[in-house]
């Protein structure tokens, strides 16, 4: 990819009737690396998020993606480009099994002509089966890969969501509040999972309202503010800025 | 000992059943994926039907290719549906509105103006009465099974209505297409994400159901000799009525619901005229909404 980025963020604005959602946002991320997007409740985060996967087409600006330009693709076309996403509020597949879940990542991804689904062959068949064993294996399901999704505990439910996403090969992840209603230890436990995934070469995404999960993993921080990026630096820098100490503790213009 | 007379309404309640099941599976599948009532599956069935008439006088095929023909139709008819009463309004992709109200009854009227159409332009074309069929074509021959005289359409319906229901099973948990479809019904959003195309497996979905429409409008309409544009309605509330039994969107229960409703239809004609056969199943439609309103078989059951 010659020197360019992983994923690059141009200018992106996104406006909603007369609100400045985001507002001309640069960032970028680099292969390898584990970013954080933080912000204040109403900073654009989730409008952010939403550009890159492909939710909402910004309103100007581009995103670049493996060095090709995202605007305008759909959810399923970014997805197939390599970009693996989980929600905040999990959106599972509950009345399918656990297996069934995870190869459903596969699946989609998967390259496939219009009858393919239905004679795809074997070779195919077995990649996928492949897959999702080894998703479900790096996520610690294979105990339960054949238990209904909807029976699992919230807490295992979020790592299926990310099992979801590794069958899917992503060349990123991005995880949307992966720690929401999770008490301490089990934030504990998902933050060396989310080193681990990392140590093995996945670039990695966190989105987070709490900062405490993403300063002790992240190796480099984006603040958002009122749409726009106040700070892009390691997580020591970003917790002595002002400007982020202000946004944060500062008050409610929002 | 079982008196034969009703062993015999059984076996033709069962046949009768099937075809309400093969009906029926066309709506829960569309209800379960899309949340909404796909109005024009009537006229599925009838398109089915009209097909295979089509076939028969042009060339007469083969049995076989009759019902092949009439299966494509289901299935382009089942393209085309999505197509023009469905997608146009699936402009909002967030799942508020997927799930909205507007989007329930826009696709409502919309699909029940193309059933308008469809059975207008069928009249048009054919006529609004019954179109003379070649008795050769017919599947009501008599085959003594014991102490019951069945026709070999009961033997044709019901084999083929049970191939396809196997199919669908196991194109549903086997299948990839049967995964995207599974996944789209329980969560579209997340699906999206993970890659699924989702207009594509939503076109899948009407084609699946639309063909199994199409194969209950020929079967039967062999078996009674009786094609005409309105043909599809009578069953299309049947099938309505199954779905709702069975708790919207399982198919294990529409088709179990569809059963029922199709013995109990057969079993009443002992009791009633035949023209108060069709009370039977506005009365299990009224008795399941009033005392089981999540269907016969609880809610909680796998959706598709």
């Amino acid at each position: 990819m010659n020197g360019t980025h992983l994923l690059e963020i141009a200018g992106a604005s996104r406006r909603f009737g007369g609100v400045l959602a985001v507002d001309r946002v640069d960032a970028h991320v680099d292969e390898g690396e584990l970013v954080g997007l933080i912000g204040p409740n109403g900073a654009g985060k989730t409008t952010l998020f939403n550009l890159i996967s492909g939710f909402t087409p910004p309103s100007a600006g581009t995103i670049r993606f493996r060095g090709r330009t995202i605007n305008g693709l759909r959810p399923n076309q970014v997805a197939r480009l390599g970009m693996g996403r989980t929600f905040q509020n999990l959106r599972i597949f509950p009345n399918m099994s656990v297996f069934d879940n995870v190869s459903v990542g596969a699946v989609g991804t998967l390259p496939q002509g219009p009858f393919g689904a239905l004679f795809g062959g074997r070779d195919r068949a077995r990649r996928i089966s492949e897959r999702t064993w080894a998703a479900l294996e790096t996520a610690g399901l294979t105990g339960v890969a054949d238990e209904l999704a909807a029976n699992l505990s919230y807490g295992r439910r979020k790592y299926l969501e990310i099992a979801r996403a590794l069958a899917m090969e992503p060349a990123f992840l991005i995880l949307d509040e992966p720690a929401a209603g999770l008490n301490d230890t089990e934030t504990a436990d998902l933050a060396a999972f989310i080193r681990r995934l990392h140590a093995g070469g996945l670039t990695i995404m966190l989105v987070e309202h709490d900062m405490t999960l993403v300063m002790g993993i992240c190796q480099r921080v984006v603040v958002l503010a009122s749409g726009r990026k106040i700070a892009d630096a390691p997580p020591d820098a970003v917790r002595r800025d002002p400007g982020v100490l202000e946004a944060y503790l500062g008050g409610d213009e929002e | 000992m079982i008196d034969p007379y009703y062993l015999q309404q059984l076996a033709i309640g069962l046949s009768l059943g099937m075809t309400y099941a093969l009906m029926a599976i066309g709506f829960t599948l569309i209800f379960g994926v899309l949340n909404v009532v796909n109005f024009a599956h009537g006229e599925v069935y009838t398109i089915g039907a009209f097909a295979g008439l089509v076939a028969i006088t042009a060339f007469a095929p083969p049995f076989l290719a009759v019902l092949f023909l009439a299966l494509a139709a289901g299935a382009a008819a089942g393209f085309s549906l999505e197509r023009i009463a469905f997608r146009p309004f699936r402009r909002f992709t967030d799942e508020a509105s997927l799930k909205s109200r507007a989007m329930r009854e826009s696709t409502l009227l919309s699909s029940l103006a193309v059933s308008i159409v469809v059975r207008e332009a069928l009249e048009i074309v054919f006529g609004s009465e019954m179109q003379p069929l070649p008795f050769e074509y017919m599947i009501n021959a008599p085959v003594q099974a014991g102490p019951v005289t069945l026709a070999t359409g009961d033997l044709i319906i019901f084999g083929v209505a049970a191939a396809m229901l196997a199919g669908l099973q196991y194109m549903l948990k086997r299948t990839r297409i049967g995964l995207s479809i599974r996944a789209v019904s329980n969560n579209p959003l997340g699906a999206r994400y993970v890659g699924i195309n989702t207009d594509r497996t939503i076109v899948m979905t009407f084609v699946v159901g639309s063909t199994m429409g199409a194969a209950a409008g020929i079967l039967v309409g062999l078996y009674y000799g009786a094609i005409f544009p309105a043909m599809g309605f009578i069953p299309g509330v049947k099938a309505f009525v199954a779905m709702v039994m069975g708790g919207l969107s399982s198919i294990p229960g529409a088709v179990i619901s569809a059963l029922i409703l199709g013995v109990s239809e057969s079993m009443a004609t002992t009791f009633l005229a035949s023209g108060w056969a069709d009370m039977v199943a506005y009365g299990f439609l009224i008795l399941t909404l009033v005392f089981f309103p999540s269907g016969l078989f609880g809610a909680g059951r796998e959706r598709v």
